[in-house]
């Protein structure tokens, strides 16, 4: 094809912070897209503050947490709150085909930076607004963070074990949930202006999209009534399902057996062990009634198996099996490595720090890692001639009033 | 030209997808691209997924289903014949994307890979949902939800330390991987309309669990530990704080730090104070610093008995109340908590409510009108919307193959006799 990247061209003023908003921005950054983030010393975005730190040390520009969803992008500084920095807001505006915010709804409003006033400037925009549940309702002014979104929208509760309280999922769960749905439908509004001309503004409630991932026991709960709760690691399909003990110190193996044939492979990969025979574990819907006694008999053999060697043996045998990694596994995982998973940047103050790479590659604009990601400022110089036309002695000026801060 | 009447209205999506991938299709109907879901004559398998409209167990009522083939068409066709695989070739030429989850290679095997679609109509998209994406060692593993959950990290960090690990309920990797092949889909699309020319987009379902981990995958490189999997509590500093508390009907995340989240821990202990259960220590503490940044610099048994007294009294505030209880005096005292909610908490929304979340979707042949989650986004000049009801088996047969491809009668006829649709 005749492109490097898939978005190569396309021009982003990204006010956003936190999750949602930067992880929406980075695919399109990744893609070629100039994306040029709005930051300020006034308000760090709350990941600069937070862990992991290069070295364990803290610092704004040492949080691969900030680094892992910025990669690709400009990092300006500037201090919205002051009017001469609106108007710079507002130029950049005028240059973007794309404006996306993710603060609670009043924010780019009080700047004056709001759809409303920004078509004027740029009448073909498409805009991004993302929050948590909406830039409309009676608890659209509510702040939060993915954790409790996570908890509000139902994924809590069904996490863990029937007769425990809930397991919750690592992090800020809907985080990882809302940006996909974001980042696609921005991409399409970016081809319907392409055929019409025509911008438009988007309201993308973190909530809302969210319940995507949960539809069918909505339609469950409307239609019969019924309330999806935990169920551990049992599964209405498959006997053995579940995470079984191996050696080592808290060493475990998913199997997942759904049907006869991988019944027939997985006591092959076993060498027939005289309680596969057993009539009660004849058909898919006996093992399925007997999977509390098949269990145990499951992990007399895992807890003789090395993970690794074991998940292999059942891959080969024709079974779904896995290693339940954790995070250094991850790393040394030859799958993960062959696509590409983890990358190492150099970046200003943290040096080579992994990264991870796409879940999703483009065979002809494969997209990548362009850069690590920006520390406060660095693009300012840059951003502030080539972009926006100003003088060095404009630029010194706007430092020392701290516009550009 | 004239004006589309939706955001991706024009636009065709060939959907190949079983479970694994089928809210990419829907993401796109609700777009407004027309998504003609191609299912073997006897049926997708996912047509007997769990849960079933009134639990009778039906192809044409499973709740499944109908949540992500909702706004899509549906066709019979039989790849495993001749006749099978040359309509699919016929429809390729009039489409502007193919998605599939088949085991990786299958297609290429059929001769309908991407490099033979291609050559077909060179404007194709092709987006292949694969568990461990297409390289060797990867390329030949099965997985199924439970597998991706586990091999993908997510699973090592979920559940208690006296139990196995634990997944999420309802295939949520599926979804991962069905919207994120919504995103591949979508930025293959943007270049193919200003070039012409398509591409293969590989979707890697054990990638899309991996990003779900947030900022937990640096933690071995950079200060060389993990968390482990601890229910409702987080470890920070070597202490251990509760994320989660009972209350009188379920549970209630609340998170309690000061720093940047002080104003909420105060608000809350106000509120407790003005119903006379806050202790007077908790009233008169500085809470501004109070966190894992302190935590570290202290002295850890002390911190822990006090986060201890903190989370006994803030649990014994709790259980006085219900989850809309709380949850409604929080939104009014800008308090950082949300329920635990459960489908009914949700069902119940006024916020959702208050935006006409659930949209009433037409089941004509149930004599019912059932509630969708809605629209994913509001745009302003091309509403999203959920189209209608999933279809039923073939039920786009006729107008798909006589209509679009321009199948004479005869030759449905055959090909129905040689099992072709």
């Amino acid at each position: 094809m005749n492109r490097r990247y898939a978005f190569e061209g396309i021009k982003v003023a990204d006010f956003t912070w936190v999750g949602v908003g930067p992880i929406t921005t980075k695919y399109l950054a990744d893609h070629g897209a100039t994306v040029v983030r709005i930051e300020s010393h006034t308000r760090p975005d709350v990941l600069r503050l937070a862990p992991p730190w290069r070295d364990g040390q803290p610092g704004l520009n040492r949080s691969q947490f900030f680094a892992s969803f910025n990669t690709s992008k400009y990092g300006i500084t500037l201090d919205l709150s002051k009017p001469v920095a609106q108007q710079l807001a507002k130029k950049l505006v005028a240059w973007a085909d794309i404006v996306a915010e993710s603060f609670t709804p009043k924010v780019m409003r009080h700047w004056g930076l709001d759809y409303e006033q920004l078509k004027q400037v740029n009448p073909r925009l498409i805009m991004l607004s993302t929050c948590q549940q909406g830039q409309t309702g009676p608890h659209a002014l509510y702040p939060g963070f993915g954790q409790l979104m996570a908890s509000l929208s139902g994924f809590y509760h069904i996490s863990g074990w029937p007769d425990r309280p809930p397991a919750p999922p690592y992090g800020a769960y809907t985080d990882f949930i809302a940006p996909r749905f974001a980042a696609t439908v921005l991409m399409a509004a970016l081809d319907y202006r392409r055929r019409t001309g025509i911008g438009q503004y988007i309201d993308l409630a973190q909530y809302e999209a969210s319940l995507h991932f949960l539809a069918p026991a909505l339609l469950d709960y409307h239609v019969n009534g019924r309330i999806l709760g935990r169920e551990g690691n049992h599964s209405l399909r498959a006997a053995p399902h579940g995470a079984y003990r191996c050696q080592g110190e808290d060493r475990w193996l998913a199997i997942s057996v759904s049907n006869d044939a991988q019944w027939q492979n997985f006591l092959a990969a076993l060498d027939h062990p005289a309680w596969g025979q057993e009539p009660r574990f004849a058909t898919q819907s006996l093992r399925l009634a007997h999977r509390d006694a098949l269990d145990p008999l499951v992990e007399a053999w895992t807890v003789q198996q090395e993970a690794e060697a074991a998940a292999e043996r059942l891959q080969r045998a024709g079974v779904p099996a896995g290693v339940v990694q954790n995070c250094l596994d991850l790393h040394q995982d030859p799958r993960l490595a062959a696509w590409g998973m983890f990358q190492y940047l150099d970046h200003p103050e943290m040096g080579p720090s992994p990264y991870e790479g796409h879940q999703f590659h483009l065979s002809k604009t494969p997209g990548e890692l362009r850069w690590a990601a920006p520390v406060m400022g660095q693009h300012n110089e840059y951003v502030f001639t080539e972009i926006l036309g100003l003088s060095q002695k404009e630029i010194a000026t706007l430092i020392e009033e701290k516009v550009i801060y | 030209m004239t004006t589309p009447s939706a955001l991706m209205a024009g636009y065709r999506m060939l959907d190949l997808c079983d479970e694994r991938g089928m809210l990419c299709g829907k993401i796109f109907a609700d777009m407004g691209a027309e998504v003609i879901k191609i299912e073997p004559p006897g049926g997708d398998p996912a047509r007997l997924l769990p849960p079933f409209y009134h639990d009778e167990a039906d192809l044409e009522k499973s709740l499944f289903w109908f949540a992500y083939q909702a706004g899509k068409k549906s066709i019979t066709l039989n790849l495993d014949t001749a006749d099978g695989r040359a309509i699919f070739q016929d429809l390729v030429k009039v489409a502007d994307f193919v998605v599939e989850s088949f085991p990786v290679g299958y297609l290429d095997s059929l001769g309908l890979g991407y490099e033979a679609l291609s050559r077909l109509n060179p404007r194709i998209i092709v987006t292949s949902l694969t568990p461990f994406g297409d390289t060797e060692p990867g390329r030949s593993h099965q997985a199924d939800d439970l597998i991706l959950w586990a091999t993908g990290g997510m699973m090592a960090i979920m559940g208690e330390q006296d139990r196995p690990p634990v997944r999420m309920n309802l295939l949520q990797s599926y979804f991962h991987a069905g919207a994120e092949a919504a995103v591949g889909t979508m930025a293959a699309h943007y270049p193919r309309e200003c070039t012409g020319e398509g591409q293969h987009v590989v979707v890697n379902m054990q990638a899309c669990i991996v990003w779900t981990l947030m900022n937990e995958q640096a933690y071995p490189i950079l200060h060389g530990n993990s968390v482990q999997r601890n229910g409702v509590f987080v470890g920070s500093a070597g202490m251990r704080q509760r994320t989660v508390f009972p209350c009188k009907d379920g549970y209630i995340t609340l998170l309690l730090a000061g720093g940047p989240l002080a104003f909420s821990l105060r608000a809350f202990i106000q509120w407790m104070d003005e119903k006379g259960m806050a202790p007077k220590w908790m009233v008169e503490k500085d809470w501004s610093m109070w966190g894992p940044a302190t935590f570290m610099n202290a002295k850890g048994e002390e911190v822990q008995k006090e986060i201890d007294a903190i989370e006994a009294a803030v649990t014994a505030f709790l259980m006085t109340m219900t989850k809309a209880e709380i949850y409604a005096e929080a939104l009014k005292r800008r308090i950082l908590l949300a329920p635990v909610s459960t489908v009914a908490d949700i069902a119940a929304s006024e916020q959702l409510a208050a935006r006409d979340f659930f949209v009433p979707i037409t089941h004509e042949d149930l004599g019912e009108t059932i509630l969708y989650p809605g629209p994913f986004a509001k745009l302003s000049a091309t509403p999203l919307r959920v189209a209608g009801r999933a279809p039923h088996l073939g039920e786009h047969n006729q107008e798909v193959y006589g209509k679009l491809l321009g199948y004479d009668k005869e030759r449905l006829i055959q090909l129905r006799a040689v099992g072709a649709i």
